[in-house]
């Protein structure tokens, strides 16, 4: 039996999408490794099949454990999350600086920029025509 | 155990009904139409299959009747003789045998005209053939027609005969009218008999159902029987005796101690003396009923006498049975059904009773040794003299010797639908289910456990030691924070590559005139499919002109006059090669356009149409390179061509491509319809 949050999630499951390929799901995440998948903060909230006896000060001590668990959780899952952007970054540097080198021609000349023409070494008459005279 | 359940007999219809259904459906069923016009076999057919279908619907529901009425000798002696009680055999018999004659009559008429049928020689002749067969064969039913009324009657009332399972446990209630036979079924079982004070209210048998020891026994309630010689007896009385009779079931006797019921116990007690034959072999038991009236000790000595008289047979049976001379209690009892005292007893003693015959019956009959060869009880060897003997905890020793003292307590308990019914009864009440519970310290019992926090279920984190994880894990995050730290200063160190502000303008630069060019790229590859791919040289449009290109490196910020120069210089060369070869229009290099003071040279070749300094129209037959056409000859004589095929189109004053067409003249929509909003007087 299925449950879902939104009729969103409800809707594809009836357009008999695969959740894996789709980018906003949990599985999709998960299985391409854009979340946090194994981690010791999932030991935690396992399914126990055996009810156990009540015990107040139990039932206390989990409660407050759930949130700060929750808080780690989270965290880990935020730095793994900003771990692999990181990764990104480097490669748009040097994509930039490649960008850059190649592609300055499309660039107005700044005044006081390196760029500019060079200098043309005046070339005297005598030797134009001496040229010409060869040609 | 077959179920005698006589309510699946189909309803017999009367005389006039069956014919005219059976009639009705020859009607329907068979083919209407004939003309004396048709072939005589034809004719002959058409008639002979009326005659058929009749005869064999007529056949077929008869058959019904005969086969679904139960056969008296094929059923069980109890339901054959209570039928012969209620309806008479013989009547019953006689009813059913004139059906079967019916039929078979019917199968004659018909097997006669058929064969006549057959020889019929006109369409009048086998219509009246027809008639006649049709209408022998309704006499024949209309002269039954009393035995099937009879019949439904007596199918009417077996309907409503009580479905008694003559070979299960039984108990059979008997005695006097109004000795309170019925208001004892009523209160053992489901049953809703009639109770009232005159005689005779219960007129035929009824069952009930009740339970002992997770078996179901029937209970049978009987009219009652007056104390008159065998043929004087009434149905109503007949119907209890053919019960006493047949049923292999355990008799009640009832006697009214206080005489309520209009009869002595002397009236009664010649009753039970004058029925005790048909008590043989089935445990009996006498009741003492209405003992609230008058209790049993109280009545005189004779009655006591009678009564005891009335034991004495009764133990005979018992004793008949095997049972102990001395086993007094189950034969005598007293109840009133009326405050209820001592009806359960009296329930449990003939249900034990019933149960007791029946098994010993069955340990004596041959099946059960075949079943008994199936059982082997396994005993270990005993391998030495010691005395083993079955291991009892104390507890249930004590438990045991308490026993009494237990059930008196059980009766002191109070229960909880005791208590339900102290503080307002089912609707009102609901028992509190915690009070039960065991757990470490009382007071929790009322807790309510959270299930859900957060968006987590509760119950999946609890565990005993979840603090002590806890700080395992909060350890390890410590320890791995101090790690990241040191890590993020690394990967930090290694953003060297970082860019300048500079640097990032004029990356945004470039990529903002990438996206430009891109943009006009595919502008321009969208309308490729009208446009003419056309080398740039042969730019009709003059778009890449000298001065764009100025203006172009201006803005890049380079001073463009050297590239100008340049330009103008190697154009110039090639174009003064050309135009001295051609001398006309097509050596206007697009770069020489824009030149406002042409050189002495170029002014010689100008075209004439250059003179002025015009907008970009041409003359229909000028040579443009990139058109299509090798040179000018070739696209004059394109045009001349073009000319041509119009002149005798025009000559004719036909309709041309540059003439108007109206595609359609009337077109459907404006000259018919009505219209959605607005009038339709203008169209």
């Amino acid at each position: 039996i299925f449950r879902f949050c939104r009729s969103k999630c409800h809707k594809n499951l009836k357009m008999k999408r695969n959740p894996r390929k789709l980018k906003w799901t949990k599985a999709y995440r998960r299985l391409h490794g854009k979340d946090m998948i194994q981690d010791s903060t999932f030991e935690f909230e396992r399914k126990r099949n055996r009810p156990e006896r009540y015990d107040r000060n139990v039932t206390e001590n989990t409660l407050k454990a759930i949130k700060k668990i929750d808080k780690i959780r989270v965290d880990r899952e935020e730095r793994h999350i900003a771990k692999r952007m990181k990764r990104k970054k480097t490669k748009e540097l040097r994509e930039a600086a490649k960008e850059l080198e190649q592609s300055i021609y499309l660039v107005p000349v700044p005044e006081k920029s390196p760029v500019t023409l060079p200098d043309k070494v005046p070339v005297t008459q005598k030797q134009s025509e001496e040229n010409r005279m060869e040609e | 155990m077959v179920q005698y359940n006589f309510k699946k007999i189909t309803v017999v219809p009367n005389g006039k009904d069956f014919v005219d259904i059976i009639l009705s459906r020859t009607q329907r069923q068979t083919p209407t139409v004939v003309h004396k016009g048709y072939a005589i076999a034809r004719i002959r057919q058409f008639y002979m299959r009326k005659v058929k279908y009749t005869q064999q619907n007529f056949y077929d529901k008869l058959s019904t009747i005969i086969d679904e009425f139960p056969r008296l000798d094929d059923i069980h002696p109890f339901y054959g003789d209570l039928l012969h009680v209620l309806y008479n055999k013989d009547h019953y018999k006689l009813a059913l045998g004139q059906i079967n004659t019916a039929r078979n009559l019917i199968s004659k008429v018909a097997k006669d005209y058929v064969k006549l049928l057959k020889y019929g020689d006109s369409l009048y002749r086998c219509k009246s053939l027809k008639v006649a067969a049709l209408g022998r064969m309704c006499t024949v039913i209309k002269r039954i027609g009393p035995s099937l009324a009879y019949l439904e009657q007596i199918r009417q009332h077996m309907a409503r005969l009580p479905s008694i399972d003559p070979n299960t446990r039984t108990i059979l209630i008997c005695g006097y009218p109004n000795v309170g036979k019925s208001s004892f079924i009523n209160k053992i079982t489901r049953a809703d008999v009639d109770v009232q004070p005159y005689a005779f209210t219960t007129k035929s048998l009824f069952v009930g159902h009740t339970d002992y020891k997770y078996l179901r026994y029937q209970v049978i309630d009987t009219p009652g029987i007056l104390d008159r010689p065998f043929e004087d007896r009434n149905i109503i009385e007949m119907c209890s005796i053919t019960a006493l009779a047949h049923l292999r079931a355990a008799v009640l006797f009832f006697l009214d101690i206080s005489g309520s019921c209009g009869y002595s116990i002397a009236q009664q007690a010649a009753l039970f003396h004058s029925i005790k034959s048909l008590f043989m072999n089935k445990p009996l038991m006498i009741v003492c009923n209405k003992t609230d009236l008058q209790p049993l000790e109280g009545i005189s000595k004779e009655d006591k006498k009678l009564v005891a008289e009335m034991k004495d047979e009764a133990m005979k049976t018992v004793i008949g049975q095997g049972g102990e001379p001395t086993d007094e209690a189950g034969v005598l009892l007293t109840t009133s059904t009326l405050t209820e005292d001592g009806v359960i007893a009296v329930k449990n003693a003939a249900c034990e009773r019933l149960l007791n015959q029946r098994v010993e019956l069955k340990m004596k009959s041959k099946k059960l040794n075949d079943c008994l060869n199936h059982f082997h009880v396994a005993m270990p060897k005993p391998r030495d003299q010691k005395e083993r003997p079955p291991c009892i905890p104390e507890a249930v020793l004590e438990a045991r010797a308490n026993q009494a003292e237990a059930d008196v307590e059980k009766h002191k308990r109070t229960l909880e639908r005791d208590l339900e019914n102290e503080n307002g009864g089912a609707g009102v009440y609901s028992a509190s289910l915690r009070k039960h519970y065991l757990l470490a310290n009382e007071e929790w019992k009322e807790d309510i456990m959270p299930e859900i926090l957060d968006g987590h279920n509760v119950n999946d984190f609890v565990d005993p030691d979840i603090l002590q994880r806890l700080e395992e894990l909060e350890r390890e995050e410590g320890l791995r924070q101090e790690k990241e730290g040191d890590d993020d200063f690394e990967i930090f160190e290694m953003d060297g590559a970082e860019l300048t502000p500079e640097e990032q303008a004029a990356l945004a630069e470039i990529r903002k005139k990438k996206s430009l060019l891109i943009q006009q790229h595919r502008m321009k590859k969208s309308t490729a499919e009208s446009r003419p791919t056309v080398p740039r040289k042969f730019d009709k449009d003059k778009e890449f002109t000298l001065k764009r290109m100025g203006r172009q490196l201006s803005a890049l910020g380079v001073d463009p006059t050297l590239a100008i120069e340049r330009a103008r210089s190697k154009s110039r060369g090639r174009n003064r090669e050309r135009s001295a070869e051609r001398g006309d229009g097509i050596g206007n290099d697009a770069m020489d356009v824009d030149e406002i003071t042409p050189s002495k040279k170029q002014r010689r070749h100008r075209s004439p149409s250059m003179a002025i300094s015009r907008s970009r129209s041409r003359p229909r037959n000028e040579f443009v390179p990139g058109e299509g056409f090798k040179d000018k000859p070739q696209k004059e004589r394109a045009i001349k061509m073009f000319k041509k095929s119009a002149n005798k189109r025009n000559k004719d004053a036909r309709r041309g491509e540059a003439d108007r067409v109206i595609p359609t003249l009337k077109p459907k929509h404006l000259f018919s319809g009505k219209r959605s909003s607005g009038k339709t007087d203008r169209r």
